[in-house]
């Protein structure tokens, strides 16, 4: 259709001025849309208020489309359009003129309503967007970016890099924040949160790793996997451990238990083909305790006193050679007798004896305190020699003591008043009585000659043979006498660590009668040897694989990483002693006997 | 054809590879061990730490391209689309770069910062899918300044007709044409209610008088209502539309903010990191 606009505007006086515009559509679109042929750029009037169409019969049809339109005062009504017909599109008016040659038809469109005022009042009354309210973005992003970049960086690294500022660890330790506690991953091993919150403890250079030598300012003594005492083995531990810091496997800020590892690969890695590592070595392989672990080796005191032929040295010997592995303690002890269902006879009659009665945990409930004379013994193996007027005892230990105190005693009984039948040459002294100097001389003959005998007694009839090895010892100046001079008691040199690469908690296994490992009850010397072979506790213990009805088996179950320090593999210090290794050397276990010193059989 | 949102975008080629980067870093973290335990310390740790920094990174561009109308770095709807899927796939790498360990520091500031400004943007990306749907329903072919021009004819219509209705109604009258406000306050536009609004009161007012007039009175009064019913309806349709306006900017507020945040935190964590390292 042809269509001719007459577009009218009035000026401030009300002047008209038209301007035309020829259209050719195929229906002629009314609205606010840039896509209408008809265009009216009103807030009021809609995208696609509504459309005029020429019919088949040459008439033009007005619909409205979403607006509203009033045709000659008539809401909405669509129809045909006739010759001066006013049509109110929003604040437009249309109106129908005459039809003009070549045109279907003239519309003239005037805007008679203006936008007015009260409009810019209404939308002073208006605020929308969240811009025009007291929310900003830029704001609260430079807010929240500074205040977590002071304190969650800057603070802690001026604390860091400013050494002389940084307050005293006991500070710290009171302080209920401290500036890097913001980067602090999670807690520490127990052992080391005394000092945790003095972070450069460890971390003691800024962008450096951990460094070893901050772990063994503490560990001095830790060592490594084994010792380097020898070029050779500086060189082994070299070529397996690579670039390995004490950081590799212990990672800190993972809770109170979190820094071990315990995992069986720490071992089996290299363990279960070692020769690829090590071609010379003599350690078998091992891939799993419930497979092919070896058979154990016990670490043997050898006998004798020190300087005698390698005694005092711990040899290893498999536990399965029964020739080898039998202990020559130079003491005698039947476990079998003391251990009867029956009892054993006592100075208060008959007592029936439990383990616990002579092996008493330590405190740590690893192993069991030293057995002692004193504690374990004394009560029933008294050590009296004149039961009859005296309980007096023998001191334990040493000979020489023994002997004096025999003649001590005896001197005495001679010359003061006693129910000993004393008997001096001319009879009884009476009270008050000065000794002439042959009375004396008898008096002090007696009492050497009773000690003699009784020290002949106490050791070689009575009393010390019973756990001892005695031998009499027949003074040079008096050979043709066949009375000994003294005694030696054989060295004691009791294994106190059978299987010291491993470890045992038996507070662990205290479930247990002891018997289940340790069978003794048959036992009749004490060169038996009562450890639990490899079968005993694989009876309980499977490997690294879970097992039925059994407890995993680890590598580190028993043993531990850290092998090469120069305690490694040796029995705890025994209190009292001062032996640095460890180990009770026969010539000090006599000495120490006579205090409260062991006699052995103390660990397992 | 039918409107595709972003999340279709070229045949969802982001969800694809942001898919793709969600399987690559389970495989590798269900791979991986280390005697030391999974956590953000070993090797793997640090290879998911440094993919999540530089996701996070580039997620962070998309603010500023965003302000860049004539980018060349590809249109914006691609990297909308790629912002959705690889801010997603980041909660995945992030979760198992922490492997599973938080506490009080800030490390975990960030990573829980971080899912913050993720959620936040979900919420974005809901209001964005759903809002303007709404809008459009409740303006239809209006818009708020169409709807302005409406009210300020009722306005004027409503003023004359009150002039020679008795004082309570003139001032019922007069108090809704100087006080009904729309939006306003953060809260006011959020609601999009406005309490005691001045035209509810006047339609209440006008409703309770009906009975008072006869004659010309009456008929003026009737006409006075159904003026007001209509404004009344305009101004709830407006308050509605400035409420939709404020739900599709809102998140934003939190959203960028939150990420600044995260970018300040994620600074201080690696620093941190490699300082005590």
């Amino acid at each position: 259709m042809k269509v001719l606009l007459i577009t009218q505007t009035r000026n401030k006086k009300g002047q008209a001025s038209r301007t035309q515009q020829p259209l050719v559509v195929d229906a002629l679109r009314i609205g606010r849309g840039t896509d209408c042929k008809l265009y009216l750029p009103d807030p009021r009037v809609a995208l696609h208020h509504a459309q005029i169409r020429h019919g088949t019969d040459g008439s033009n049809y007005i619909e409205p489309d979403t607006g509203t339109i009033i045709v000659d005062g008539n809401i909405n009504r669509a129809g045909k359009l006739q010759p001066d017909q006013r049509i109110l599109i929003g604040p437009f008016e249309l109106i129908v003129l005459p039809a003009q040659p070549d045109y279907d038809l003239v519309l003239s469109v005037e805007l008679i309503d203006p936008l007015r005022e009260g409009v810019d009042e209404v939308r002073s009354k208006v605020r929308a967007g969240l811009q025009s309210t007291w929310l900003s973005k830029r704001i609260f992003s430079w807010i929240a970016g500074i205040l977590i970049l002071l304190a969650f960086l800057a603070w802690p690294v001026i604390n860091a890099t400013g050494p002389e500022k940084r307050p005293s660890p006991e500070t710290l330790l009171k302080a209920d924040i401290t500036p890097d506690a913001s980067w602090d991953v999670g807690p520490l091993a127990s052992a080391h949160a005394n000092f945790g919150r003095n972070c450069g403890t460890c971390h003691q250079q800024p962008f450096i790793q951990v460094k070893n030598e901050a772990c063994e300012d503490c560990h001095k003594t830790i060592g490594w996997h084994f010792p380097l005492k020898t070029a050779d083995a500086k060189a082994i531990h070299a070529a397996v451990f690579p670039d390995t810091r004490c950081a590799s496997c212990h990672r800190d800020h993972k809770g109170p238990n979190g820094l071990v590892r315990t995992d069986a690969t720490l071992c089996t890695d290299c363990h279960r083909n070692l020769k690829a590592k090590h071609p010379k070595t003599a350690i078998p392989d091992i891939s799993d305790f419930g497979k092919d672990h070896p058979e154990f080796m016990l670490s043997m005191l050898q006998p004798g006193r020190p300087g005698e032929g390698g005694a005092g040295a711990i040899v290893r010997v498999p536990q399965k050679d029964k020739a080898l592995a039998r202990e020559n303690s130079g003491l005698k002890f039947p476990h079998d007798i003391h251990l009867s269902k029956k009892g054993v006879r006592g100075p208060n009659g008959t007592a029936k004896m439990d383990c616990i009665n002579c092996h008493v945990k330590d405190e740590a409930g690893i192993r069991f305190k030293p057995v002692t004379m004193k504690d374990h013994c004394q009560s029933c193996h008294s050590l009296e020699f004149e039961p009859k007027v005296s309980t007096r005892q023998v001191p334990h230990g040493d000979v020489d003591d023994v002997l004096a105190t025999l003649k001590e005693f005896y001197a005495q009984a001679a010359l003061a008043d006693t129910p000993i039948d004393v008997v001096v040459e001319a009879g009884i002294r009476r009270p008050g009585e000065r000794l002439s100097e042959t009375k004396r001389q008898a008096a002090l003959t007696w009492a050497t000659d009773k000690a003699d005998k009784i020290a002949h007694d106490l050791f070689a009839d009575r009393v010390c043979f019973i756990c001892h090895q005695i031998t009499p010892v027949v003074a040079t100046t008096t050979a043709t006498d066949s009375k000994p001079a003294s005694w030696t008691i054989a060295p004691i040199s009791v294994t106190r660590h059978w299987l010291p690469k491993s470890r045992f908690p038996h507070s662990q296994h205290s479930t247990f009668e002891c018997g289940k490992c340790h069978q003794v009850t048959g036992s009749k010397t004490s060169a038996d040897i009562a450890i639990p072979d490899l079968k005993n506790c694989r009876d309980c213990h499977g490997g690294n694989e879970p097992v039925r009805d059994k407890a995993r088996g680890t590598c580190e179950t028993c043993h531990g990483f850290h092998t090469g320090s120069h305690k490694a593999g040796v029995p705890a210090i025994i209190p009292g002693s001062n032996q640095p290794r460890g180990l009770l050397s026969p010539a000090a276990q006599v000495k120490q006997v006579t205090t409260d010193a062991p006699i052995g059989g103390a660990t397992k | 054809m039918r409107h595709r949102t972003i999340l279709e975008y070229k045949h969802y080629r982001y969800l694809k590879f942001a898919t793709l980067v969600v399987i690559a870093s389970i495989v590798a973290y269900a791979v991986y061990t280390s005697p030391v335990g999974r956590y953000g310390g070993t090797p793997m740790g640090y290879t998911l730490g440094t993919v999540g920094a530089l996701l996070i990174l580039w997620l962070m561009c998309f603010g500023i391209r965003k302000r860049r109308y004539r980018g060349s770095s590809g249109n914006i709807q691609s990297w909308l689309s790629g912002h959705v899927y690889l801010g997603t796939a980041l909660i995945v790498v992030a979760t198992l770069h922490t492997g599973f360990q938080v506490g009080w520091n800030v490390h975990t500031l960030a990573y829980v910062l971080m899912l913050l400004v993720i959620f936040s943007g979900f919420y974005g990306l809901y209001a964005y899918l759903r809002v303007p749907q709404l809008m459009t329903e409740n303006l239809g072919e209006d818009t708020l300044d169409s709807i302005i021009l409406k009210i300020a004819d009722i306005d004027r219509e409503a003023r004359r007709l009150a002039v020679g209705l008795p004082d309570n109604i003139n001032q019922a009258i007069q108090d809704s044409l100087q006080n009904t406000r729309i939006g306003g306050g953060v809260l006011a536009q959020i609601s999009g209610r406005a309490r005691k609004c001045p035209t509810a009161r006047a339609v209440t007012t006008i409703q309770a008088s009906v009975r008072q007039f006869k004659g010309e009175d009456a008929r003026s009064n009737k006409d006075l209502y159904a003026l007001m019913l209509r404004k009344q309806a305009l101004v709830t349709r407006a308050r509605i539309d400035v409420r939709y306006k404020a739900i599709l900017d809102f998140w934003l507020f939190l959203h960028v903010p939150l990420s600044l945040a995260l970018l300040a935190a994620l600074t201080a964590h690696i620093i941190a990191v490699f300082f005590y390292w």
